[in-house]
């Protein structure tokens, strides 16, 4: 059920005067306007401010929803708040208003004499109402964009994804094919999927722009994955072949002998996929790690080493 | 003679008028439209911080070089700030490397 105290979605206090409502009405609408905020629960929002203006902002209007509450307009002229009141709690039953597509006539306000008169209608009513008093015809709606998180497994295999778009009264689920392969940033776009058009007109698109998660084994560059390959020093240093995890599934790394830490090994093809040309690499990042606590064995065994061995890893050649 | 040596942190909405060389009346309408920011104190009366003298200065260019009306300024305010933010954050960006 959408909100209906019309003074908490203006954020105002029931005591403000008409100007502050119409100064929060005015910045909510400039933050919330489906062309100027793209995110799909904007445009709801957006009705929401709007009719609640449109309400308050009359002060005859005004006053019956603090006498009547949001279903002010199912009570007949003339009614006593009190009366109405213990007739409603007495048969149980509520009914709601509309969303207020009904009502007749549109606000109208001017600032001052003189000044420049808008009419809420013309500005706005075509995007959502069928009455285009404005003599506006048809109105696409806006294109819209959200986001959508997908771990790395998930971008590389793609698949089915269902998804909660937008807030409030008109919050949908969407089945969503991803295809194999997407990248950080990446645009999916859903045709007709974004806000509504007015009059039959068609629906704007809904963009879902691609986050990957951070993932504690795969770093993506682009379409390339890196890995850390953890070496003991004698595999790197003899030569050895070992598992990496690819999203895919393991493969298999030939590691030279003599590889010290930050040498790339590249699997070439088995990054991500692309559905549109090659195939980004996969990088296997050589890390070296010592025994944190070696046995006498292996102490004795890095003593001879170091006893026998000219190397030194700091003399540049 | 007498000069003040610190300037009032805040202005009425006439003495704001004057320094913007507006109608107070025009004032009052670009706080309803939300275009300007301004506190209102217990008795009702609107006070405005020294920023926003260039925040209305703006709202003049603006209007002037682009035949805006009143409201629309305050949209293209909204946006351009929001360039700003987005701006900086990609300089940032860029210089952190």
């Amino acid at each position: 059920m959408a909100d209906r105290d019309f003074y908490r979605i203006l954020g105002v206090p029931r005591t403000a005067s008409q100007d502050e409502i119409q100064r929060a009405y005015r910045k909510l609408a400039r933050e919330n306007h489906p062309d100027v905020n793209a995110d799909p629960g904007a445009e709801d929002r957006f009705k929401d401010i709007s009719e609640a203006y449109k309400v308050l902002s009359d002060p005859q209007t005004r006053h019956r929803y603090d006498a009547f509450g949001p279903d002010f307009r199912q009570v007949p002229e003339g009614v006593d708040p009190e009366t109405w009141r213990r007739a409603r709690a007495g048969a149980g039953t509520r009914s709601r208003a509309g969303a207020g597509a009904g009502q007749a006539g549109g606000a109208r306000f001017g600032f001052g004499a003189g000044g420049e008169e808008v009419d809420l209608d013309e500005l706005f009513g075509g995007l959502f109402g069928g009455r285009s008093a404005g003599g506006w015809g048809p109105v696409p709606g806006a294109d819209q964009t959200a986001e959508i998180e997908l771990t790395v497994q998930e971008a590389y295999h793609g698949g089915q994804r269902s998804m909660t778009i937008g807030s409030g009264s008109s919050q949908r689920r969407l089945e969503v094919t991803i295809p194999p392969g997407v990248v950080e940033g990446q645009r999916i776009r859903l045709g007709g999927q974004g806000g509504r058009g007015s009059d039959g007109a068609p629906a704007g698109d809904l963009f879902l722009v691609v986050r990957i998660r951070p993932d504690r084994t795969f770093r993506l560059e682009g379409r390339d994955i890196h890995v850390e390959l953890r070496l003991a020093p004698w595999e790197a240093a003899l030569g050895t072949s070992v598992a990496v995890p690819t999203p895919d599934g393991e493969a298999k790394v030939t590691v030279p002998a003599g590889t010290s830490s930050g040498k790339r090994l590249r699997l070439r093809g088995r990054g991500m996929p692309n559905p549109r040309g090659q195939p980004g690499d996969l990088y296997a990042d050589a890390r070296i790690v010592v025994p944190p606590h070696p046995t006498d064995a292996e102490r004795e065994l890095f003593e001879r080493l170091a006893a026998n061995s000219q190397f030194d890893p700091r003399r540049r050649h | 003679m007498t000069y003040a040596l610190v300037r009032a942190p805040r202005l009425d909405l006439e003495e704001f008028a004057a320094t913007a060389g507006l109608h107070p009346d025009l004032v009052r309408r670009l706080v309803v439209l939300g275009v300007l920011d301004a506190t209102r104190d217990s008795a009702g009366r609107l006070w405005f911080a020294r920023s926003q003298l260039a925040v209305v200065a703006r709202i003049q260019r603006l209007r002037a070089g682009f035949a805006l009306n009143y409201a629309a300024t305050g949209l293209v305010i909204d946006l351009l700030d929001r360039i700003a933010v987005l701006e900086a954050a990609m300089r940032r960006q860029r210089l952190g490397g």
